[in-house]
């Protein structure tokens, strides 16, 4: 069978089992004999198990296989968690990571058996079993036995919710009677899903399925072992039912037995509860008049997620033709303005208004559609963190919130790597060693935030600690000796410029190179990785408080509110989202401070720019005229760039200038204006 | 397909005459995309002098060169013959280049283009893969390797 075609689909389910995974064994950790976590670890080990062996990965899948029976057991009781298992299943995590990475980059596991960690599960399993040893030899002659026994009779096991119960206690107390089975295929069954569907039509005739286990779900996309088990309600005795079910070929065995139900709860309630049961009945005869197993999907768990995997190129290209649509709208807006004065001219613009408002809306919707949560980014950082807890030997804790904000998935993909350095220069450097905290008399575990939430057009992730800070005197010393200020400008600069001086490339203040943090390349590929994004990272610091570091990034990358100006007759959009005030000023009003031009702005001395200058141009305007100043921001830094004129606001497309063209830092893209020129974007956050 | 590509890459190719000058060039059909009218070209600043800025081309941001300024010849003169030819290259997405008129479409025979030798004392021969010889006379065959690269 060629599998190929399914390989984007196995990567991405098996990053998202991987995942959860992890996720869920950190809770079990916290909360051990917690049983929904068990069954979803052995869930997703299942899962994973199911599917490396249909894409022939061997080593994959016997790798999840001992994962899958370690879990079998800690799910029968019959095996306890412990810290050394918690291990061996992170490395055995870690391991399968490796193996998807390999698969991902040529289709190949790779030829690492991982046989270390195999051992190391097969130990525990093997340990767990001689622990539950005893009782067992007591029971039975044969161990065999009781397991093949216990195997059989899984009816027994299935869990209930209280609807269900009373379902049933219900139908007890109508006089009918309640069964549960185990249903076996054969091992040589080839269509495991098929035969298990004839069972269930079998059985549907004489009765009705309450619970299966697996889900119907999960056994129609064949995940299941060899066997399922079923709760019914019937009028037929039971011999009458397993030889139904035993009539449908390929099927090794059936066996069956009286549910033992608790009626007395609800014979208070009988009366009422009769006749919606009544109801619910016929309306699932009439479900299954239709074929398949399908009634007990009521029973079953809901469906979650109601969702469509997108290849992101097919929003791509429709964010594209928003894109166009938009620039063809603004295109008709220019051109009935310039008509004004026309009598129709009022009906075309209400239209035009009309149209600006769906392809406003439009545009939203897509931006949307391309938004992902960031948790998929974070929800790998309480494993990061409790690993570098074990190697550094601190006690730490990882508090987050806000996961659920939403970025574009695009911003998403790249962020996981910076935020990730931050927590670990945050956990490696920020946090004191243990010792030191219980000495100063700060809590024993060092707390680590990782806070996202939005602020108008931005999405802001802090990462904070309450370590020690950043001690600004050494990064001072440091910056000297490594040449990167000298000694006379160390002196000038504020505590704020020097806390900045540790996004310096080559810059590292761990008096020893670890392989936590790196080796100082770490936070000016931070910074450059986020302005890449158009964003930005900002620190503050407080001595032995703690450090946050702010992580502001755009909502969307592709459309922006801009304002349009002249310089020269040429025609420049500033995004909106950088723009403080504007301010018309007079010449008299532009001082000189260590020669270069400043603008007193209510109390705020504000640096200017003469943007004619900048983009190499002649300004239009006499030098003794007024001055249209844009104030722009980033941070807590200001400046006031001087065009000519004004255009006004528009919503503009944001174009790459293409490969060819990238040496101009200042200029972040370009755009095309309803009349189809083209006007460069100023990138406001460089030229401050 | 396999046979198609095989007239293609070695028994004739076809190259699109353009004038630079005195001179006809010869670009390959393969990497052209489009030619169109000298139109309004948006400045961008702090580029090199070559490059002129950047043109729309249905709604796609293009940048343009002046092939001209590239190969040290003087500066483009611009008259109704100018038109912007559109490439679309793999190692630089597309880009325009400036010429002074488009001629004709020729069809050559892998044997009647020659390879020239280099001697780089002239700086338009750095720019050139071939010299292909047809009815109108010769033909330098640009090779965007060298004319794109920085």
């Amino acid at each position: 069978m060629d599998v190929s075609q399914y390989l984007e689909i196995f990567l991405d389910e098996t990053k998202e089992h991987l995942q959860s995974l992890n996720t869920q064994i950190l809770n079990l950790e916290h909360s051990p004999e917690d049983a929904d976590t068990i069954n979803e670890i052995f869930r997703a080990a299942h899962s994973l198990k199911g599917m490396a062996g249909t894409m022939g990965y061997k080593r994959m899948q016997a790798l999840t296989h001992e994962m899958e029976s370690v879990f079998t057991d800690v799910r029968n009781g019959t095996l306890k968690v412990k810290s050394n298992m918690i291990d061996a299943i992170f490395q055995s995590i870690d391991a399968l990571e490796e193996y998807l990475t390999n698969i991902q980059a040529n289709a190949d596991e790779g030829n690492n058996d991982n046989e270390h960690i195999i051992k190391q599960l097969q130990d525990i399993l093997a340990g767990g079993g001689e622990e539950e040893a005893p009782p067992k030899k007591e029971k039975g002659a044969t161990k065999e036995k009781a397991v093949s026994m216990e195997r059989k009779e899984k009816w027994l096991e299935i869990p209930m919710g209280e609807s269900e119960s009373n379902v049933l206690a219900v139908a007890k107390k109508q006089g009918k009677n309640v069964y549960g089975i185990t249903v076996r295929i054969q091992e040589s069954c080839l269509l495991k899903a098929a035969r298990a569907f004839l069972v269930f039509k079998a059985i549907e005739d004489l009765g009705d399925i309450i619970v299966s286990e697996p889900t119907t779900q999960d056994i129609e996309d064949e995940k299941f072992n060899l066997d399922f088990s079923l709760i019914i309600i019937t009028e037929y005795p039971l011999a009458k039912v397993i030889e139904a079910a035993e009539s449908v070929s390929e099927i090794e065995s059936v066996v069956g037995g009286d549910l033992e139900i608790d009626t007395s709860g609800v014979e208070a309630e009988e009366e009422h509860e009769l006749v919606p049961l009544g109801n619910a009945v016929a309306v699932d005869n009439t479900a299954a008049g239709g074929g398949g197993p399908q009634p007990e999907k009521k029973v079953s768990k809901p469906v979650v997620n109601r969702t469509v995997r997108v290849d992101i190129e097919k929003l791509d290209v429709l964010m594209n033709l928003v894109s166009e649509l938009i620039i063809a709208k603004n295109s008709l807006v220019s051109a009935t303005s310039t008509e004004e004065g026309n009598d129709r001219s009022s009906g075309v613009n209400e239209q035009i208004e009309y149209l600006e408002s769906v392809t406003t809306n439009l545009h939203e919707s897509v931006m949307k559609v391309r938004m992902v949560p960031i948790e998929s980014v974070v929800n790998k950082f309480p494993r990061m963190i409790r690993d570098l807890s074990k190697k550094l030997n601190k006690k730490m804790e990882l508090y987050m919130s806000g996961e659920e904000t939403e970025l574009d998935r695009t911003v998403v993909d790249e962020i996981g790597d910076p935020l990730m350095h931050l927590l670990r220069n945050a956990a490696d450097h920020g946090l004191e060693s243990t010792a030191e905290r219980i000495r100063i008399g700060k809590p024993e575990s060092g707390s680590i935030f990782l806070d996202a939430y939005q602020e108008g057009n931005n999405v802001i992730i802090e990462v904070r600690d309450d370590g020690a800070g950043v001690d600004v005197d050494a990064v001072k010393r440091k910056a000297v000796e490594k040449g990167i200020i000298s000694f006379e400008q160390g002196e000038n600069m504020t505590e704020k410029d020097i806390v900045d001086l540790l996004f310096h490339a080559g810059f590292s203040t761990a008096a020893v190179v670890s392989d936590v943090s790196g080796r100082g390349v770490g936070l000016d590929v931070v910074k450059s990785k986020i302005e890449a994004l158009s964003g930005e990272v900002e620190v503050k610091s407080t001595r032995g408080e703690g450090s946050v570091w702010t992580v502001r990034l755009p909502l969307t990358l592709a459309i922006i509110q801009a304002l349009m100006v002249t310089v020269g007759g040429e025609k420049y959009a500033i995004s909106l989202g950088s723009i403080q005030t504007i301010e018309d000023i007079s010449n008299a009003d532009i001082k000189f401070v260590q020669a270069s031009e400043v603008i007193n702005l209510r109390g705020t001395v504000i640096p200017i720019i003469r943007m004619s200058e900048i983009l190499d141009i002649e300004s239009k305007k006499s030098p003794d005229e007024d001055m249209v100043v844009v104030i722009v921001k980033k941070g807590d830094k200001m400046a006031g760039l001087i065009v000519d004129e004004l255009m006004g606001q528009q919503e503009i497309v944001i174009k790459s200038l293409g490969k060819y063209i990238s040496k101009c830092k200042f200029i972040s893209g370009a755009t095309i204006l309803g009349d189809g020129e083209v006007a460069l974007i100023l990138d406001a956050n460089v030229l401050i | 397909m396999d046979l198609m590509e095989m007239n293609l890459t070695h028994e004739t190719n076809q190259f699109i005459v353009i004038q630079l000058g005195e001179e006809q060039y010869g670009i390959d059909i393969k990497y052209i995309d489009n030619i169109v009218r000298m139109q309004h070209i948006t400045r961008v600043p702090k580029i090199p002098e070559y490059l002129k800025g950047v043109i729309n081309l249905r709604g796609e941001v293009i940048p343009v060169m002046s092939i001209r300024l590239k190969m040290g010849l003087p500066v483009d003169e611009i008259n109704k013959n100018t038109r912007i030819i559109i490439l679309k290259l793999d190692t630089h997405g597309s880009i325009g280049i400036i010429v002074d008129q488009v001629k004709e479409v020729v069809t050559l025979e892998v044997n009647n283009i020659e390879k020239v030798s280099y001697d780089g004392k002239d700086e338009r021969i750095n720019y050139i893969s071939g010299i292909g010889k047809c009815e109108g006379g010769l033909i330098s065959l640009l090779d965007f390797a060298a004319v794109l690269a920085e």
